[in-house]
């Protein structure tokens, strides 16, 4: 992008919207234009094609109940995080303290309910509650102390680690059968993790593409000190952002240790990657002001099936971390594409 | 006025494209050796451009050029730098972490004893080069801590350092005081003195008139004149850069309304330390003063992204003290901050989303927004500021200089301040589109805004304001009505660094 070429004040260029250019082009160039422009458009496509691919390839063992309700799953927690991901993302932070928030909140549900004996609602709060208060910490470090969200979080990915081994040494296990149910109980054929995630998914979308309040992320994303100069609290507003994070995290790490009826001191190593690997596929950027929760969650979906489907075919699990990279290099490849092709 | 012997430069039927923009067309110049070339035209012309392949940056697409007689095919910056042509770019090309000294040295430090970079001698001629320009900074200093002024000559001792036979100063003056520019034009005219030709891109004419030889003026990348500056006018040249007549004529206001702004013995460390004065309703205040006098810091402490330790703020007469901007905000207060690009606009954000982000909640009943509130409002404004854009989604960063300044403002007049500040409301705009913001303000202020403008630009002052502030060294130091203020009276208050008010001082 040049200077002379973005400021040329010719009323009758200025006039022509970007895209008559495109119209001259070839079809795989318009094509390539059209899901470079949207990039939940990419992923549905991307999504589509598998489902049918696999569904034609494998007609016993991929279109069925049994591996959607499996697939749905493994995406639920996964998908839950990605909400909160991307809404930090946005603003143009990140956390990656999210895996070890996680084992932390299922640790404090365990001992809440197994070992103080209060009911299973009790330990599913006091786990968000954990979850969030985790965000709390993250926030205050990046937005009061003013420490760089990479340093910070990785500062706490250590610190809530050791903060689990330190209250359940290696873990509590069984937690209880009241508890057991929020991860194992099964609604329509769908086990209870996924309704929880189609309802955060879904809320977290609505609330980040149309309220007032979420919008302001996008704007402290796009540049910070103009938002602050606009009236935007930026501060405040990205503590928030940590907040919700860390209570999201506290959530996922409760249904998986309900789930296993057991929470565990390793639980969500390495999430904080998966889910950022998810929102990038899923349209954010690093340096923020784009992306949105749908985007991150067919990314994660993409990521579930993509997996889902080297499995059915038998294909090695290191397999499936290059093809996962693969992907993630194609889509953000569109991205370039996008830019240089522009103007 | 020099007669040009030898031919230094020339460029014949030079043109050049950018996806989607033709930049230059046909372009010729002829600059002699020892002669100073005013390259005059509005923002988008393309003079930026022509420098910029002058200087290697860009190649062009068609046409020939001659540098010293020899045709050059090719040329980039380093084969530029090679054969002597330097370049000041209008926008920093300066590494922010790292010293005045190792920027103005990049990739030609002066080598020592064992190969290793001989950092004394760096610093020695650093500290003689800007001594040449008159400032004492210590070659240390990281190049972020430096204000853009500095920065800018930190930039123009760059192209200093090396052996000059061309210097392309683009836009060299657009960040520098009085002071600090009357200091650049000697030491060009030093450099012209030397045999050193200089090409000024700029679309300043009073400093053209001042400092250059000939000039050509392009409009929409063609050539659309050649003159010698003895023999031409303002007039003339301004016909040639925007094919009509434009004029700034002075307008008094009627009489201003009840006091809105009032500011007594304010002081904010460390830029801040004894401001006064009151704006009223219907009336545009300028703060006039030398970079680094504290103007845009009063600004800043009255929309409260800075706070002052001693004096008192009023709006209306309640006395205020403000967190943060949104508590300015919500009690009345806009600001338009001096630099658009990273502080006032969201580039990558749409004119729409500009123009609402100061209401987002009058665009979004209930907390939810609304896209048709958000299209009205910015339908409103682009009729209103007459904003040239194909739509209202279209991305800030794809508009013309003026029309980014038009959605700035845009922005604050959204929230219908009773006290707006804008803080250099024309830097880098071109004269048409100047016009308009004058007649903007104006219009704002026959509304009953009370306006608050900060402006380095001496003859903006002049044309705008129904009171002049003058501080000196974080003081107030005096006030003048705008009809009887000249430059002269202005710049005496300016620059005298001792705080004494002023009989009319408030």
């Amino acid at each position: 992008m040049t200077e002379t070429a973005i400021t040329k004040p010719n009323p009758e260029t200025e006039r022509q919207p970007a895209s008559t250019e495109i119209t001259k082009q070839a079809w795989p160039i318009r094509f390539l234009w059209k899901l470079a422009d949207s990039r939940e458009l990419t992923l549905v496509i991307l999504i589509a094609l598998l489902v049918v691919v696999m569904t034609v390839v494998y007609p016993n063992n991929f279109p069925t109940r049994y591996n959607f309700s499996a697939v749905m799953l493994n995406a639920a927690q996964n998908s839950i995080l990605v909400a909160g991901m991307m809404l930090l993302m946005i603003g143009g932070t990140f956390d990656l303290s999210i895996g070890s928030a996680l084992a932390l909140s299922g640790v404090v549900a365990g001992v809440v309910v197994a070992w103080w004996g209060l009911p299973a609602e009790a330990g599913l709060l006091a786990g968000i509650a954990a979850g969030a208060f985790c965000g709390l910490i993250n926030g205050v470090i990046v937005t009061r102390i003013n420490i760089n969200a990479l340093i910070a979080t990785l500062a706490t990915m250590a610190i809530f680690r050791g903060a689990t081994q330190l209250v359940s040494g290696t873990g509590v296990t069984p937690i209880g059968d009241g508890f057991k149910a929020y991860g194992q109980a099964s609604f329509l054929g769908m086990q209870s993790p996924f309704w929880f995630a189609l309802f955060v998914v879904a809320a977290g979308w609505w609330l980040v593409a149309r309220t007032r309040y979420f919008r302001q992320f996008y704007f402290i994303g796009g540049n910070a000190h103009a938002a602050q100069l606009s009236g935007i609290r930026v501060a405040r507003i990205t503590l928030t952002g940590f907040i919700i994070m860390g209570a999201l995290a506290g959530l996922a790490g409760v249904l998986g240790s309900a789930r296993l009826n057991s929470a565990v001191v390793s639980a969500g190593i390495g999430v904080e990657l998966s889910v950022i690997t998810a929102a990038v596929l899923g349209g954010a950027s690093l340096r923020g002001g784009e992306g949105s929760v749908l985007g991150g969650v067919l990314g994660v979906l993409l990521i579930a099936l993509v997996q889902n489907a080297l499995i059915i075919n038998g294909v090695g699990v290191y397999w499936q971390n290059i093809i996962v990279g693969l992907v993630l290099l194609f889509a953000v490849s569109l991205d370039r594409f996008k830019q240089t092709h522009r103007s | 006025m020099t007669k040009a012997t030898t031919t230094r430069l020339k460029v014949s039927g030079c043109s050049k494209g950018f996806p989607g923009v033709q930049a230059l067309t046909e372009v010729s110049l002829t600059v002699g050796a020892g002669e100073i070339h005013a390259l005059l035209g509005e923002n988008g012309a393309g003079k930026s451009t022509l420098g910029k392949i002058i200087a290697g940056v860009y190649h062009w697409d068609a046409g020939a050029i001659e540098f010293d007689g020899i045709a050059l095919d090719r040329l980039d910056e380093t084969s530029a730098g090679a054969l002597g042509i330097g370049i000041v770019h209008q926008e920093g090309s300066l590494v922010g972490q790292l010293s005045i000294a190792e920027n103005i040295f990049a990739g030609r430090q002066p080598i020592g004893r064992f190969n290793v970079v001989d950092r004394r001698e760096m610093v020695r001629r650093t500290r003689e080069l800007l001594n040449q320009l008159g400032v004492s900074l210590d070659p240390w200093t990281p190049v972020r801590a430096l204000s853009t002024a500095q920065a800018q000559i930190v930039e123009i001792a760059k192209a200093l350092s090396r052996d000059l036979k061309l210097l392309i100063l683009d836009e060299p003056t657009s960040a520098l005081t009085l002071t600090e520019t009357a200091r650049l034009f000697d030491l060009v005219r030093g450099l012209k003195a030397s045999g050193v030709s200089i090409i000024y891109v700029s679309h300043r004419l009073s400093e053209i008139f001042e400092l250059c030889d000939r000039v050509t003026v392009l409009k929409d990348g063609q050539v659309t004149g050649r003159r010698l500056l003895a023999e031409t006018n303002q007039d003339e040249l301004i016909r040639l850069m925007v094919g009509r007549d434009v004029h700034f004529a002075r307008e008094s206001n009627l009489a201003p309304g009840e006091l809105v702004l009032e500011v007594n013995s304010v002081a904010a460390a460390p830029f801040v330390r004894n401001a006064s004065f009151s704006v009223r309703r219907g009336e545009i205040v300028c703060l006039a003063g030398l970079v680094g006098s504290g103007r845009s810091e009063v600004c800043e402490t009255i929309f409260g992204t800075r706070r002052h330790e001693r004096g008192e703020i009023r709006l209306h007469g309640t006395r205020m003290r403000f967190e943060g901007p949104w508590d300015a905000m919500a009690a009345g207060v806009g600001m338009v901050p001096e630099d658009r690009k990273t502080a006032g606009l969201f580039l990558a954000k749409s004119l729409a989303e500009n123009i609402t982000i100061a209401v987002l909640s009058k665009v979004s009943p209930g907390g939810v927004i609304s896209d048709r509130a958000i299209a009205s409002y910015a339908d409103r404004y682009v009729k209103e500021l007459n904003i040239a854009t194909p739509d209202i989604l279209q991305l800030v960063g794809n508009l013309s200089g003026g029309n980014q300044q038009k959605v700035l403002l845009a922005k604050w007049l959204a929230p219908e301040p009773d006290l707006l500040i804008v803080d250099e409301p024309t830097r880098g705009v071109d004269v048409g589109a100047r016009a308009e913001i004058y007649r903007l303000l104006r219009a704002l202020r026959a509304k009953g805004f009370a306006l608050l403008v900060v402006s380095s630009d001496l003859t903006e002052v002049l044309t705008l304001a129904d009171r002049i502030v003058v501080m000196a060294d974080g003081r107030t130091v005096g006030e003048l009505p705008g009809d009887v203020a000249d430059e002269e009276s202005v710049l005496r208050l300016a620059t005298q660094h001792t705080s004494i008010q002023s009989a009319g001082a408030a």
